[in-house]
Parts: C-alpha cells; structure tokens; sequence
C-alpha cells in the first residue's frame, strides 16, 4: 500500500515524550524522547516488544498514567497541549475526541452493567441522546462488529468470550465518532480469523468517520496489513519509522532488522542476547550490546535522521518521512 | 524408529446436569504415536479437543474410552512406581509461562523443589540447578528473583528447565509460545529444537499458529469436532 497520507496534515504531534516511574528497585525509563506525528486519517502503528514502553506512550497521550509517573515532552492535538490540560477538560477530550481500547477487555468494562449500556452510555453522557436511541445505535455498532444476536446488547460482559468482550470495546471507543482512536493490542484474546475480521471493521468504521488509529501492537504482520506508517520501538526509544511497507522490505536498523528475523516466514531467527533493564538502560545506543554491526560510537546516543528512501518507494514530490536512530546512517 | 507413547481410539466425554444428564462428546476414536527424537504436531480451531487430548497423553485426564500406553502399557493400569516412573517421564509445558510456577517462591526455590522431590542429595543441587540454568539459556542472577520479576520468556524456560530435571522422553507442549512474543517465540522454538536434538526428546505440541508447527513438526494431525480431520 502505497500511503497516500504521507503529506497529510499532522493532527496529533508527539514531540520530546520523555515517561518514567519511581519504584522501590529504581527509577523505570519507561519512554524516553518520543517523537512521531500521527496525521489526519491515517493508520501509525507503534510496534516493539512488550515492555518496551508503547501502552506507556499511549497512556500518557490520555493522562492516564499512576501517580508515580512523572512525564515530559508536549503533546499537541487540535492547537492544545494534551499534557498541559486540567481534568476536566481532558475529561470532555477523552472518549468524544480522542479514544482508546484498552488490552485488557475484561478489566475495562463494568461486570455488572450490561453491554449495550455500557455502550449507550457514550452518547447519552458526550452527546445527550436519549437512552432508547443510544441503546439502538449500540446495538447497530456491535452488529456492524459481527455480535448480530439482538440478545447480544442486553448480556454482561462476563458471558462473552475475551474476543467478544474486545468488540464490546472497539464499539464503545468508536460510537462517538473520535478524531482519533488509539487501539493498545485491539486483536489480543481474538484468534488469528477473528482478529482479522475484527481489525478489517474497525478499520472500515475508521474510514468511514474519517479517524487517524495509532495502533500499538507486537503483531507485525497486524500492523503491516492495516498500518500506513509504522514506527519501531526499542527500551523506550522510537528507533525507526516510515512507511510500513518499506519498513518491512527494507529496514534500516539493525534492531528493526533482527525483529523481522524472528518472523515465521524468515525463519524463527532469535535476536542474540535479552532486553535490556530499563531502569539501567545500556548507555548511547541501546540495541549496541545485541547488535551486529556494533562500533565504538555506539556508546554514544544517536540521533534520529532522515533517511531517503530507494527503489519503488522513493517519491519526487512527497515527503517519505524516513528516519531512523542508528550511526549507520 | 521407537513409539514411547501412544492413543488408541482415545475418546472422551462430559456429562452435564443433576438430574437430566447430558452426555458431551469432545474427543472420539484418536489414534496417534509419539516417536522418540520426533515432533508431532497438533492443531486444530480453540474448542476442538487440543489441550483435552493432551492432557489425557500426560494422564492428567482419564480418558472415557480408548487406552494411552506408555512403552506398551496401559498408562492407567500402572501402579505404584511404575506409575510415578511414568508421570515423570511425560511432562508437560503450558501456555501461560508465569501461572506455571508459583508466584512466591524465587526461581531458585521452585527449581529446588523439583530436586527434593526427586530425592536429589542437597550438595548436588547449585551443580544441578548450574546445569539445568545453561541448558535453557538462563543467568544466574535470575536464580534470586521472582515469576513476577522476570520475562515471560524467561518464565517460560524456568519451566521448562524445571520439567527437564526429571530427565523425560515425552514433553506435551501446549501453545508454549502463544502468549509470547516474536522475538522471544523465536529463542524458545529453536531452544525446543536443539534440546530435542540434544537429548532425543519426543514432543507432542499443540498450536492453533500453522507456521509454528510447520517449523517444529515431523508429523502434524488436524482435530476437528473432537476428531481427525
């Protein structure tokens, strides 16, 4: 897919995202000088292991991160710094212009209500509609996601499957129409044609009301499928990002590289070593210890550059946005 | 070649209700061998019947028709020692790495255990658990710390370096890399294989993932409704 977004104009900008937390065995880096935009209508996925600081970049966004967090960085979205906000204002932003599914389904939603008024809440809290049609338009979003039985909107969460309760999500986070839609791990608990269909929906239903989805994810085939750009994360650092496709046929890093090696279709090929701590990172570059293509300047942080990108992707008239975080380049 | 464990027209079924019994069928007539030194796989839709069929090959499930024989016998007429021997020469992995081991006892602790059940004298146990740690890839400084305080790949070979103490012929490994990452999927599927190698291992692995049993498997059978497909 050739990303016809790639000039679009940025609608969320991510500049400086620094995340850490205090913890009794030291201070946990969690995200350190994220940078990335995410423009009008497009898909970004932000991909890594897990642990390496996604879910804590999208918690952050929303200001839904513990105390014990101490953040740094801007996060502008419609002329207004995210961070900078007050609770309640970040209370009417959240849900009706910026949503988010969370990972884990069957913590999200209330055991005790049931689905289709969880859903219908929404509307009825964000726009003022009233509770037969909100409960009806729920109804419509869950059949739309594959939950057909009329019976559906009137069970609990605790008699659905971790797959159908991940629906009952995606529909609530898109019933109001949001500018943006972060999904954090959306097709976790769905099996591989699940997933799919799933994931094919909400994309569709994306489209349609003319959201941009950061989509965080360790499934790169997922993020590859469904994503215009893809962005590669590693021990809390952004260290490539560019257009998914080329990501995937030409990666730069060697970090990026070895992931895709692990893949099935290249063989199951391991990266050597294991994830570095976070509250210790290794000092520059933080892959240098497991890298192949090691030398003495990676002891010493690089920063991101623009890469031009070659062959079918390079583009005379539009910016490709590749950049990547290693001295190779 | 040596079949070590075998299914003979293995089936299993449920019943469900006090007074109106219903009668559940979830495996029928399954015939399978498990060959030392070979992989077989095992794949089929969530609900088929994977997990069900393999924990009865581990004898954690009485099967209701059928028999398992382990070198020839009939695993549920062993008794006594031969029926331990046996327990400990099939074991299994599970899916999830860190609610295999217990989550407030240290690594060393829950690799400790398996060596007093064992009757392992206690100056034999740094030596065993030094080797045990190099052969799954493990530091270690890991030896002090907690399920919760390490990876759920390296949970994942604490458990199997925990099953592999008790020197066994069969593993069933059941999506032992699902709830993993890639990158870590990786180390644990090409560990399999070069222990497999190493030690003539026979393994039994469940996935619903095509790609990790075209890697893995000699041999692959596909459940349907509770039988070959």
């Amino acid at each position: 897919m050739s990303s016809p977004l790639a000039n679009a104009a940025p609608l969320l900008q991510i500049e400086g995202l620094s995340v850490s937390f205090e913890t009794p065995l030291g201070r946990v880096k969690a995200a350190q000088d994220v940078c990335f935009d995410l423009r009008e209508g497009e898909t970004l996925a932000l991909v890594g292991e897990t642990g390496c600081g996604k879910s804590v970049v999208a918690s952050a966004i929303m200001k839904l991160l513990p105390h014990n967090a101490s953040v740094q960085g801007r996060a502008v979205f419609a002329g207004r710094d995210l961070l900078a906000l007050g609770e309640k204002e970040m209370a009417r932003t959240r849900g009706s212009e910026i949503a988010i599914v969370f990972q884990n389904p069957s913590l999200s939603l209330n055991p005790i209500i049931r689905v289709g008024k969880q859903i219908a809440e929404m509307l009825q809290v964000h726009k003022g509609i009233s509770r037969t049609r909100s409960l009806q338009m729920a109804e419509d979003m869950l059949s739309r996601l594959g939950l057909v039985k009329k019976e559906t909107a009137s069970m609990y969460p605790f008699q659905f499957s971790g797959g159908m309760n991940q629906r009952v999500m995606i529909a609530t986070s898109m019933i109001l129409s949001p500018r943006i839609i972060i999904a954090d791990e959306p097709s976790k608990g769905l099996d591989g044609v699940l997933a799919g269909e799933v994931m094919a929906e909400m994309a569709r239903i994306k489209d349609q009301v003319g959201a941009s989805l950061l989509l965080i994810t360790h499934d790169l085939l997922l993020a590859r499928d469904i994503s215009d750009r893809m962005a590669v994360m590693y021990c809390g650092e952004i260290v490539e990002i560019g257009k998914s496709r080329e990501v995937f046929s030409e990666p730069l890093h060697p970090y990026t590289n070895a992931l895709l090696s692990c893949l099935p279709e290249r063989g199951f090929q391991p990266i050597p070593g294991s994830s570095p701590s976070m509250i210790e990172p290794p000092a520059g570059c933080k892959f240098h210890p497991r890298c192949p293509q090691k030398q003495d300047k990676c002891m010493r942080r690089p920063e991101m550059v623009q890469v031009e990108s070659s062959g079918e992707f390079s583009g005379a008239n539009e910016s490709t946005g590749r950049e990547v975080r290693c001295w190779l380049y | 070649m040596l079949a070590v464990l075998k299914a003979e027209e293995v089936g299993k079924a449920y019943e469900s209700g006090l007074i109106f019994k219903k009668r559940h069928i979830a495996l029928r007539g399954i015939t399978l061998e498990m060959v030392e030194g070979k992989t077989l796989g095992l794949m089929g839709v969530s609900g088929s019947g994977k997990t069900t069929l393999g924990m009865m090959l581990a004898g954690l499930e009485k099967p209701s028709s059928g028999r398992v024989l382990f070198a020839g016998e009939d695993i549920w007429r062993l008794r006594g020692r031969e029926f331990l021997a046996f327990r400990r020469q099939v074991q299994m992995v599970f899916q999830d790495p860190e609610g295999s081991l217990n989550p407030r006892k240290s690594i060393e602790r829950s690799i400790h255990e398996v060596l007093g059940l064992l009757k392992i004298p206690q100056r034999e146990w740094l030596k065993r658990t030094g080797e045990i740690l190099e052969m799954v890839g493990l530091p270690e400084e890991l030896l002090c710390r907690y399920p919760a305080q390490i990876s759920g790949g390296q949970c994942q070979r604490v458990a199997l370096g925990r099953v592999l103490l008790l020197h066994p012929r069969v593993i069933i490994l059941d999506e032992p890399t699902s709830a993993l990452d890639i990158s870590v999927q990786a180390q644990i599927l090409n560990l399999l294989k070069d222990l497999q190698q190493e030690l003539g291992l026979a393994y039994l692995l469940i996935s619903h993932q095509p790609e990790v049993i075209r890697f893995m498997s000699h041999e692959t059978i596909v459940l349907e409704r509770g039988g070959i497909s």
